[in-house]
């Protein structure tokens, strides 16, 4: 599963996901997410290209939340697809981590 | 109500109870969509609600142990309603009666694993639960029309 970052102003990654969020995609993006966790303080997860997400994938969004907002930094999600967003709603992760289907408010929220 | 009784007549995936073995559930499932024209958002329901169930039966049902067996079988009882089959050797567990976790509501709950039931429940059109002699078997049905999908 392709994962890659883009620095936005402001001190903002945008990490982009792209494919399925299943357990073999969950496992391809783990370790470059927990890096990403332990070192950014401002980020969004793009997952505009994501077209499955499992509760493994959720794990793999969840652990670095925790990480990056037990560090004083904010996460937000960025433009799912409809049904990736009932997952994420249906498990209450929206309540975590906010989904944006705006850039812009994404931004404004991590600021 | 599935619909499909004890009927286990029907497409077969075999799998042993190791998390990697989850892959084989796409693929699968895309060929039977292929061959059944099974429309996207019911593959993704059907996608996330194997997972969800075979997960729970390699983690809890096996407790990780890697070397039993999980069959599922695939029906179309009719054009528009597909039903999934899970039988396991597993100690009796009813993931139909199981009291729901709260979703989550802080990052300090992490238990994104009994979330499972609640995404089980949400996508699926239907549930059913039966013990075996040997251990359980759990069929899962989605319509077409009237998806959960649709309705939640």
């Amino acid at each position: 599963m392709p994962i890659s970052t883009e620095e936005l102003e402001g001190g903002i990654t945008k990490v982009i996901l792209e494919g399925r969020m299943d357990i073999e995609g969950a496992a391809a993006v783990d370790m470059r997410m927990n890096v990403i966790a332990g070192t950014k303080k401002a980020v969004i997860v793009d997952l505009q290209k994501v077209s499955f997400l499992g509760s493994m994938g959720l794990r793999a969004l969840v652990a670095p939340a925790r990480a990056i907002k037990g560090r004083g930094g904010k996460i937000v999600i960025f433009g799912p697809n409809e049904l990736v967003e009932k997952v994420l709603k249906t498990s209450g992760v929206d309540t975590m981590i906010p989904i944006h289907h705006e850039l812009q408010n994404a931004i404004a929220a991590l600021q | 109500m599935t619909g499909n009784g004890n009927d286990t007549t029907g497409e077969r995936l075999n799998l042993r109870s190791r998390m990697f073995e989850l892959t084989h559930l796409h693929p699968w499932i895309e060929r039977l969509a292929l061959r059944h024209r099974i429309p996207a958002n019911t593959q993704f329901a059907m996608n996330l609600c194997l997972e969800e169930a075979i997960s729970n039966i390699i983690r809890h049902g096996y407790s990780g142990d890697p070397d039993h067996s999980i069959v599922i079988w695939f029906t179309s009882p009719r054009e528009d309603y597909f039903v999934f089959v899970v039988e396991d050797e597993a100690p009796p567990f009813n993931p139909v009666e199981l009291p729901e976790l709260p979703p989550l509501n802080s990052l300090e709950e992490l238990a994104i694993g009994g979330q499972g039931v609640r995404l089980l429940r949400r996508f699926a059109d239907a549930l059913e639960y039966q013990a075996t002699p040997t251990g359980n078997r759990l069929s899962i049905g989605f319509t077409v029309t009237g998806s959960a999908i649709a309705k939640n």
